[in-house]
């Protein structure tokens, strides 16, 4: 009769294969450890990370993601400078996995590294660990030459939700590189105040069409009747995303003067962006908003001709 | 009624310089789903993993999982 | 491997989970934490490390009910329009209190969900009403990561072994009778209770493309839970609401306009013009899908070629990375690219399925069937639209409940002669020396599927498909002939693709109006909510057949007023309705 279970074996006996001499052996027995799930197997694995073969450190950097704590850590640390580089990349993946915040205590120990890769791949592991600890050096990494460090040094700060941050995240929020000020932005969203305001304003003006609409996105949430003029002229914005999410914080902040100014963008040829302007007609509920709105009621568009709908009955109740 | 032997183009190929079946790995036909894949043993004694059974729903487990980048999904051409 | 031998095993347990994919591995822990001592057996008829409906993963919530974006009484409203009022409450509203702890759990397994800058939850809005879309960037790991639970948990798994039938006694459920995939061997397992996690019924239909196994659900998902369910006597629900999607072309694979959505992606008409009124993934929508590929104005179309390049980039990333990894091939072997061209869309085969419709083996709110001990999760029990997070939060469900069950039951005894029979039925074709092949078998009841069952249902056509399916089940009973135990699994999986399509065309028969859109139109009836305000159980009659009766729908728990009503069930905008709040 065929084994009716699949089988729980002593971690010892299969580690023995770790010392076979054929790599693919080796891989194998890298595989049964992993499958375990036994933290007992991590040692081993560990041990695995220095093989002489290519194929057994990958396998063992991508099945330490099953594990967790401050030895898994430290063995995919080494895996991060692997003379090959799947091995590395494999590495980089499994330390975002971690979720045990001892995990994060060999992390600590090699962010002032100056290689890049390690760098950001620290950072990475950092970011969900959430320890207070690595607020400073996260900060201290804002001023790396490289923009990719940059971005994941500010996406550790954006995490941790320190208002004490706020001068390292407007100041990233300047940074040169466009990625990291769009992701400096999008850190704002848990905060409000003028601080967080103006920087949020400065990125509506931003070269970069994606900074920009990550700014009008996140005044959603951090920002007060204050910017209603700031995304006024959003609605402006060559790129129709923008304007969206313009359009969108309006109506979440209750900026009812702005619907005089939404109302005309009806007439626009861009079914996603009317679709919004509607909705948000209806949110602000603004009676002036019914000459912009009445003649969609059988908009072309289903999308469209149901906010406009929606709309005109809110603004009814209003009026009533 | 006597049955045939029609032959049919399978979509999963593996690259026998990279399997390591004659390790005992058996990663692919353990992950894939519809269990489709076998070991073969090649004239010389060596193993190999093949496609046995034409019923690939593409999903891709065997190909993501193999620990040596052995196996490759093609689609099945009935629907290319 | 993949000879025929001759053995029988008997073991016992506590709880049998039957199905390793979603549902069934979160049903196994659930009941392994509120009860350490029993002993909880988790079956799969692949490997659980890759089995069911996300086996490679999957690419977001679609209805997540978050504190803060939606509540359980909106999302209650919501499921109970979209199924067209024919719902239970309780199950959807204790799934809609419970989901948000099985997020955080999945979470805490390693299962990842989209957050944003500050690391909150980014719920996505898709439409007016509710926000219930959470994507996972890295859904890949789903299974990966339930197989390391289960394993930490010391669970019992027994991959490769079929359950081929429920064994029931004393009016409740004994046990289930099991078959090995690569060796046909027999095991017998006792059970107190049995938790059903067997997946959608998704090989009924033929796809378009007319390769058997180029269904959209993963088609290891045959059905056997419904079939299973039907032979022990437990009800089966509107199954005559079908499950239909739609798709990308050919692929078959989901289309997922819901990840696309926020970022602004849409169908589109030849015209490149949005056509589709219905908020929801209900029949309504596919009646309009339908009839835009009919009317002269399909092919329908994703349309993605409006948004900027980093958008696309985004989509591509997410949509060719999990669920379905092969569909960036796919576009490139067709040579097709989201930012030239909008990519060809169609609708699916027919299928049953309550991770998207209301159809099922009949549960209340603690995932019990109409059967003592026998419990049911996922894409085959009826809490409509449960979709993934459905089958981990009813999966939770059904696992704690059938602890509380086994507390005060031993082991119902049953009849041994049953399981004899059952041994001759399923290796009757293993005892033939010529015949016909399951592929054909089943290839030719899944074509007649598609000639006679598929919607817009007629009677005639429907009556022809049950005297057709009839010849066809008689070739399964006396000259199916399998050559190795691989072949006998696709032959019990024919015998259950059949046993669906039986019930297919015997509850859309039995149900004499048209309701849920395209899912059950029958042209010869208007909807009748005098007459069919109700729910449809199908239960295996005394001749052998199914058998129908009406059910009341129970009262709601989150009464629908008027503008509710106007607001989420209106969803085709004609001339004279006024959207309510």
């Amino acid at each position: 009769m065929s084994a009716i279970f699949d089988a729980f074996s002593d971690i010892d006996d299969l580690a023995e294969d770790l010392n076979d001499p054929s790599p693919g052996a080796r891989i194998m027995a890298v595989m049964e450890l992993a499958d375990s799930a036994d933290p007992g197997a991590i040692p081993y694995i560990a041990s695995a990370i220095t093989d002489e073969d290519a194929g057994v450190r990958l396998r063992a950097a991508t099945v330490l993601t099953d594990f967790d704590g401050p030895e898994t850590s430290a063995a995919l640390v080494i895996a991060l400078t692997d003379v090959d580089e799947e091995v590395r990349k494999a590495a980089a993946i499994s330390l975002t996995e971690l979720k045990d915040p001892e995990a994060g205590t060999p992390l600590l120990s090699c962010i002032a590294s100056t290689n890049e890769f390690v760098k950001v791949a620290v950072l990475g592991g950092l970011k969900e660990l959430r320890r207070p600890d690595a607020l400073a050096p996260a900060i201290e990494a804002l001023q790396d030459a490289s923009p990719v460090v940059r971005a994941a040094a500010v996406q550790v700060i954006g995490w941790l939700q320190d208002e004490t941050a706020l001068p390292a995240m407007m100041a990233a929020a300047q940074d040169a590189d466009a990625n990291v000020r769009r992701t400096a932005v999008a850190t704002f969203g848990f905060t409000s105040g003028p601080h967080a305001e103006a920087a949020l304003i400065k990125a509506l003006g931003d070269e970069n069409w994606q900074v920009r609409e990550a700014g009008a996105e996140t005044l959603a949430k951090a920002g007060s009747s204050a910017v209603q003029g700031d995304l006024m002229v959003a609605l402006d914005d060559e790129y129709w995303q923008v304007r969206l999410k313009a359009v969108r914080s309006l109506g979440k902040l209750g900026l009812t003067a702005a619907a005089p100014k939404i109302g005309p963008m009806m007439t626009l040829d861009i079914p996603n962006l009317r679709k919004e302007c509607a909705a948000v007609l209806g949110e602000l509920a603004d009676p002036g908003s019914v000459i912009f709105l009445q003649d969609y009621r059988d908009d072309a568009d289903p999308d469209v001709r149901k906010n406009v709908r929606w709309a005109l009955n809110k603004i009814a109740k209003n009026v009533a | 009624m006597p049955l045939a032997q029609t032959s049919t183009a399978v979509p999963v190929v593996v690259d026998d310089a990279l399997c390591i079946a004659d390790k005992g790995c058996t990663v692919c036909v353990d992950v894939c789903p519809l269990d489709v894949l076998r070991i073969a043993v090649q004239d010389d004694g060596t193993k190999t993993a093949y496609m046995k059974y034409d019923e690939c729903w593409y999903c891709m487990p065997c190909e993501t999982d193999c620990p040596t980048g052995a196996v490759t999904v093609n689609l099945p051409f009935l629907l290319r | 491997m993949d000879d025929i031998l001759d053995g029988i095993d008997q073991i016992d347990c506590d709880i049998l989970v039957i199905g390793g994919g979603t549902a069934g591995p979160m049903a196994a822990l659930k009941a392994k934490r509120k009860n350490p001592e029993a002993n909880v057996v988790l079956l799969e008829k692949a490997h659980v490390k890759r089995s069911g409906a996300i086996s490679m993963g999957m690419d977001g919530l679609n209805n997540s009910v978050i504190p803060g974006y939606a509540t359980p009484e909106q999302y209650t409203k919501e499921i109970t329009i979209a199924n067209d009022g024919i719902v239970d409450q309780a199950p959807i509203y204790r799934y809609a209190e419970e989901c948000y702890g099985i997020i955080q759990e999945l979470d805490q397994f390693g299962i990842r969900f989209q957050k944003d800058q500050n690391g909150e939850y980014d719920v996505k809005k898709v439409h007016h009403i509710g926000t219930y879309v959470l994507p996972m960037p890295n859904g890949d790991t789903v299974k990966k990561a339930l197989y390391r639970q289960l394993r930490k948990a010391r669970i019992n798994i027994s991959n490769r072994f079929m359950a081929t039938r429920l064994l029931t006694g004393e009016g409740r459920v004994a046990g289930a009778i099991c078959v090995n995939t690569r060796s046909a061997e027999f095991l017998v397992i006792r059970a107190k209770a049995v938790i059903m996690c067997l997946g959608a019924a998704g090989r009924l239909g033929l796809p378009t493309s007319g390769y058997l196994y180029g269904t959209y659900e993963n088609p290891t998902n045959s059905g056997e839970g419904y079939s299973m369910a039907y032979h022990a006597g437990a009800g089966l629900a509107n199954l005559e609401c079908y499950q239909i999607n739609p798709l990308i072309k050919d692929y078959n694979g989901p289309a997922c306009a819901y990840v696309a959505g926020p970022l602004g992606g849409y169908t589109a008409n030849a015209q490149g013009d949005r056509f589709i009124e219905c908020d929801y993934w209900s029949g309504q929508m596919m009646q309009e899908f339908y009839d835009e590929l009919q009317g002269g104005k399909g092919p329908v179309y994703l349309k993605l070629n409006h948004l900027a390049e980093e958008t696309v980039s985004e989509i591509e990333r997410v949509l060719h990375i999990v669920e379905r990894p092969t569909r960036g091939h796919f576009h490139e072997g067709r040579g097709t690219d989201y930012r030239k061209q909008m990519i060809e869309m169609h609708i699916s085969e027919i299928g049953f399925c309550s991770g998207h419709s209301a159809s099922g083996v009949f549960v209340d709110r603690n995932a019990e069937t109409t059967l003592k001990g026998l419990y049911a999760a996922g894409d085959m029990a009826n809490v409509p639209h449960n979709y993934m997070l459905g089958a981990f939060t009813n999966g939770a469900i059904a696992g704690t409940e059938s602890v509380d069950f086994i507390k005060d039951v031993d082991f119902a005894s049953f009849d041994m002669g049953e399981v004899d029979r059952e041994r001759e039925r399923v290796l009757a074709p293993t005892k033939r020396d010529d015949g016909i092949p399951p592929n054909q078998i089943e290839y030719k009841t899944r074509r007649l599927v598609n000639d006679y069952l598929q919607p817009p249902k007629v009677t005639a056509k429907m009556l022809t498909a049950q005297a057709r399916f009839e010849e066809v089940r008689h070739a399964m009973e006396t000259e199916m002939v399998v050559k190795d135990s691989h072949e006998l699994m696709r032959a019990l999986e024919a015998s259950s693709v059949m046993d669906c399509a039986d019930m297919a065309a015997s509850a859309s028969l039995y149900r004499t109006e048209s309701r849920w859109g395209l899912y059950h139109n029958r042209v010869e009836y208007a909807q009748n909510d005098e007459d069919w305000f109700c729910h449809t159980v199908m239960t295996k009659g005394s001749d052998g057949k199914p058998s129908s009766t009406k059910r009341d729908v129970e009262d709601y728990i989150v009464p629908l007023d008027e503008a509710d009503k106007v607001a989420y069930a209106n969803q085709r905008v004609t001339a004279d309705t006024v959207a309510a709040e």
